[in-house]
């Protein structure tokens, strides 16, 4: 049984990455390079550009990643500094909606662009599953 | 005995994850991806990068917008939740008039919220309401129309009126479920009603307690129609809530890109409220 989910899961992390793959082979060309930021669906639905299908394509990645550590190793929830039950999910959770909100006191503070931003909400992040 | 485990029995809620995928998920997606980018029309987009984001983080319009809908969210709790513990406790417990009372109390709750603002509209008007002629009668100043602070307490008002009775129910249901061994031994050993009300009843209501101030909160923080029908968001901006001020800027500017952004900060701050809640009540669960 274990076996069958971690196969099942490494074949969902394959198409994970084919994903990705096919992603960027549908960024735009424009003067001869990749236009990172371009529509890939110009006049199509959804109004699809690489990073914001790259930052969907993650997160789908982060909740197959954390189904897969839920089923390999089970766990119960623990309680941490903020004295709740927590479990590797809801610290996922916490991780994720914590880091949207450090990057828009960044854009308040500071501004664009965030990559300091995204340096505290992962330290941030790391925190959150050490102590939490 | 063991509870039976089968994963396999996920594949089951796979046609209501499909739903909600379509419904919820890929509206968002959408938002997400319009937050990131400008239009002209003609569904042709493109990149702003965190553009809208910044613009909204910085809009002075938006900030008078959170601090008013704060302001309005407060101020209705404030006023509801007490008055909505105050009328279970004086609810009769048992017989005729306790079913009479809970048909009466859930009567504005059947009321959709378009109606509500219909309602109060007509009967706040200085000319023709009941309300607004009688105030304007007896010497008092009142025009929702033109006076901003008028229009704030019609608003509330209405509000309070529409849902004190969702409170009133949740906690009378709350008290319904405590067993008379409790007000017995409460008698035995004298105690003041206030005694009773601070040791017994409100610790047994603290559960239903949370939902309603979830339920009030959540709603109030994203009320629309109520404040639209009865004022418009006006006089000036007095009234413009978030939502209508979402709604002005995506519908009657079109500004996809700030809007998109902005419904996207507004849905993280609901998010996060509701999950302290969520917490809160969860935490709640595991003391009892």
């Amino acid at each position: 049984m274990q076996k069958s989910v971690t196969i099942g899961f490494g074949l969902a992390g394959l198409v994970w990455m084919g994903f990705i793959a096919w992603l960027v082979m549908q960024v735009p060309m424009r003067d001869g390079s990749r236009d990172w930021f371009g529509s890939m669906n110009p006049g199509g639905w959804m109004a699809w550009t690489f990073p914001a299908a790259l930052f969907f394509t993650i997160i789908a990645g982060l909740l197959v990643l954390f189904t897969w550590l839920a089923i390999r190793f089970p766990e119960t929830p623990r309680k941490g500094v903020l004295g709740i039950n927590s479990t590797r999910g809801d610290r996922l959770f916490i991780s994720l909606l914590g880091s949207a909100f450090i990057c828009l006191i960044w854009l308040g503070v500071v501004g664009t662009p965030v990559w300091g931003a995204l340096v505290i909400a992962l330290i941030y992040a790391a925190a959150v599953f050490r102590w939490v | 005995m063991d509870k039976p485990v089968n994963n396999r029995a996920w594949f089951l809620v796979m046609p209501v994850l499909a739903l909600v995928a379509f419904s919820a998920l890929l509206p968002l997606m959408t938002v997400v991806n319009y937050s990131l980018q400008d239009t002209f029309g003609g569904n042709q987009f493109f990149w702003a990068g965190l553009e809208w984001f910044e613009d909204v983080v910085h809009s002075d319009r938006i900030r008078a917008a959170l601090g008013r809908q704060v302001l309005f969210s407060a101020s209705i709790l404030a006023i509801e939740i007490p008055l909505g513990i105050f009328i279970a406790l004086n609810m009769p417990k048992k017989g005729v008039w306790a079913s009479f009372c809970l048909v009466v109390m859930a009567l504005p709750l059947l009321i959709p919220w378009n109606v509500v603002g219909t309602i109060w509209q007509v009967f706040g008007r200085v000319d023709i309401g009941l309300l607004g002629y009688t105030l304007t009668k007896l010497g008092i100043s009142y025009n929702y129309v033109n006076d901003p602070i008028a229009a704030w307490i019609t608003i509330i008002v209405m509000d309070v009126w529409h849902w004190t009775s969702l409170v009133a129910l949740l906690c009378y249901a709350g008290l319904q479920s405590i067993p008379d061994a409790y007000y017995q031994a409460a008698k035995i050993d004298q105690a003041s009603r206030w005694k009773v009300f601070r040791y017994i009843e409100l610790p047994k209501m603290q559960g239903v307690l949370l939902i309603a101030v979830l339920l009030r909160f959540m709603d109030s923080f994203m009320i629309y129609t109520e404040p639209f029908v009865l004022t418009g968001g006006g006089p000036g901006n007095a009234t413009t809530f978030l939502s209508i001020d979402l709604v002005k800027m995506a519908v009657g500017q079109f500004d996809l890109g700030p809007a998109a952004a902005f419904s996207l900060i507004y849905f993280l701050v609901i998010l996060v409220i509701s999950f302290v809640f969520y917490t809160l009540m969860t935490k709640e669960g595991e003391a009892l």
